[in-house]
């Protein structure tokens, strides 16, 4: 990315609220709630302010319901936000919304485009014709992108039987027929598996380096490691982190959380680097492995020796966790932690 | 325009894709449809075969009312009555983010996107009524046709309206399954000759939801009954309309999404 690059998206004081109704469980609170329901406000983002450059990938992090669907549908103008302003290569999202979506593209995770009856390809002709795509652009880019994703033959079969991978590379050649500028991503590797995973970030690498903007938003730290320049993370609505992934990981230290399942139990690790962060049971415990001063395959190898176990996972540190040390590295106490 | 009608087009393609995926549910609803809708005329007619009846009306000028509904109900199910049926389940389920992001007219693109095929055999129902009645009475003029043709139009106007104020209304009253029920109910007025009803429901179905339009007022042209307050009538027709559009816009701004 051009380090010179300008601001394709500016948002300042970014604020959605909303009213919802609280309701009891049970069937005598049901009762009630037939006559008499509580207001609930809800400020699902609160003053939100950051930029994204040209060409970026930008990380939108945080834990369930931090905020950042709804901060992602505001950037698409598919919610009005309550206060604040948006601008999008030089558009108001809520104002002028067809010129304005044409330009861009987007891909909810848990929504679908596709036509669930009817072949990836004839949902594609559809997209054709409503962004008024000529011909052989249209031949041109889903020749591209099929091959790219190799779904040549995918995109003749009923979407349907497609798997959920499969689904969703099409639901990536769909949302980039038209050659949007800046493409929104809500979850876009949710219930992916590994490789589907890689496909996907594989795609989106490769369409940055062509010069498209990515935002997307996640709550898996390893999407933005790989993909993202910069990190933006909101908790409860409020943004808390806006910087390089660089930066980040200084925050954070670099750690790794292992799971385990032992044959024997054992009581302590004499492992540097190495602390148990719990124990679910006297043969299962989860370890942190600060990775600066232990590197994971030298941690694998003094594990082995100090320890015999059955299963062994190794994750990104959790969500929560990684809200926790923001705050403690900022000096802050985290609201209803 | 171009554009729009291409979407259209391919709409209608991707309906045709629908219906020879799944035959024999495109076949049993056709069937359906057409034995509900068509159940009504038959119920006229044993009226009229008891000895009983509207009075000052034959049974063919009733059945050509009736047809004539029963075709305006086919165009509205085949063109644009989904509209009401999509928005209620994509606000339910939190879809229309889906419907947004696409550069297009939100109404029209979520009516061209419910076209339905599936009306042809209740307007095939309807149309076989309306030939039989047609034989059945003195025949219409070229002027009587035209006056037809526009009562007609402005009847579904009528229909269009109803639908989007009902749609518009499940932005706000979410998954409420009886807003079909309210639609069908105010539209079943439409089904009878309107001299039976009182004044007071006369003016309700003439100007305040002009529902007349929707049968009463075509037939009645056929008839050579079509007069000047007829004509007036159009008027409210357009005018419910637009309030219809009005109102899906400005709830559309209301959306508020649901969990992600």
């Amino acid at each position: 990315m051009d380090n010179n690059a300008k601001d394709i998206i500016t948002v300042k004081g970014l604020t959605k609220k909303y009213i919802t109704y609280k309701r009891g469980s049970g069937f005598k609170e049901s009762v009630k709630a037939l006559f008499v329901r509580e207001k609930v406000p809800v400020i699902a983002v609160n003053d939100i302010s950051f930029s994204v450059r040209d060409g970026d990938i930008i990380g939108l992090l945080g834990p369930n319901g931090a905020g950042k669907s709804t901060t992602i549908k505001m950037l698409t103008g598919t919610l009005y936000p309550t206060c604040g302003t948006i601008e999008v290569m030089g558009y108001n999202p809520t104002k002028n919304r067809k010129n304005y979506v044409r330009q861009i593209g987007a891909v909810f995770g848990q929504r679908s485009q596709l036509i669930w009856d009817i072949p990836p390809l004839d949902s594609f002709r559809m997209n054709k014709a409503i962004y008024g795509i000529s011909d052989e652009e249209f031949e041109e880019r889903v020749s591209f992108m099929a091959k790219l994703f190799m779904v040549e033959d995918l995109i003749k079969r009923p979407t349907r039987v497609l798997s959920l991978g499969e689904r969703m590379k099409c639901e990536f050649t769909m949302a980039m027929l038209h050659n949007p500028k800046v493409v929104f991503l809500d979850e876009p590797t949710i219930g992916l598996d590994v490789i589907a995973k890689h496909n996907i970030r594989d795609f989106i690498r490769r369409m940055n380096g062509m010069g498209t903007t990515f935002i997307l938003t996640t709550h898996d730290l390893e999407d933005v490691e790989q993909l993202a320049r910069k990190v933006i993370i909101i908790n409860k609505g409020v943004k808390v982190f806006d910087d390089t992934i660089e930066n980040l990981k200084k925050v954070l230290g670099a750690k790794k959380i292992v799971q385990l399942t032992l044959l024997k139990e054992v009581g302590t690790l004499d492992i540097p680097g190495a602390s148990i962060l719990e124990r679910e049971s006297p043969l299962k415990m989860t370890v942190s492995v600060d990775l600066e001063r232990m590197p994971i395959n030298e941690f694998m190898a003094k594990l082995s020796e100090q320890c015999a176990f059955s299963d062994i996972s190794v994750k990104e540190m959790p969500m929560d966790t990684i809200i926790t040390h923001i705050y403690q590295s900022k000096g802050i106490e985290q609201p209803d932690k | 325009m171009i554009r729009y009608l291409k979407i259209y087009k391919e709409c209608i393609k991707v309906d045709f894709a629908t219906a020879s995926t799944y035959r024999l549910n495109f076949f049993l609803n056709c069937i359906i449809m057409l034995l509900g809708d068509i159940f009504f005329p038959l119920i006229t007619v044993l009226i009229y075969g008891s000895g009983a009846g509207f009075e000052g009306w034959t049974v063919y000028e009733v059945l050509l009312i009736q047809s004539v509904f029963t075709m305006s109900t086919a165009i509205a199910d085949m063109t644009f009555h989904g509209i009401m049926w999509a928005t209620m389940d994509l606000v339910r389920n939190g879809g229309m983010e889906m419907v947004l992001i696409l550069p297009v007219d939100t109404m029209f693109i979520l009516m061209a996107r419910t076209f339905s095929f599936e009306g042809i055999g209740l307007f095939a129902g309807g149309a076989a009524i309306f030939t039989i009645a047609i034989l059945n009475i003195p025949a219409p003029s070229v002027w009587e046709w035209l006056q037809f043709l526009a009562f007609f139009i402005s009847g579904l106007f009528v229909i269009m309206g109803i639908g989007l104020i009902m749609a518009a209304i499940s932005f706000k009253w979410v998954g409420n399954s009886r807003i079909p029920e309210i639609f069908d109910c105010i539209r079943s007025f439409g089904k009878y000759p309107q001299s039976v009803f009182p004044k007071a429901i006369l003016v309700f179905t003439s100007f305040l939801i002009p529902i007349a339009m929707i049968a009463y007022c075509p037939a009645a042209a056929l008839l050579g009954r079509g007069n000047m307050t007829m004509f007036l009538m159009i008027l409210p027709c357009v005018i419910f309309l637009l309030f219809g559009i009005f109102l899906y816009k400005y709830m559309v701004r209301l959306y508020q999404g649901v969990g992600g």
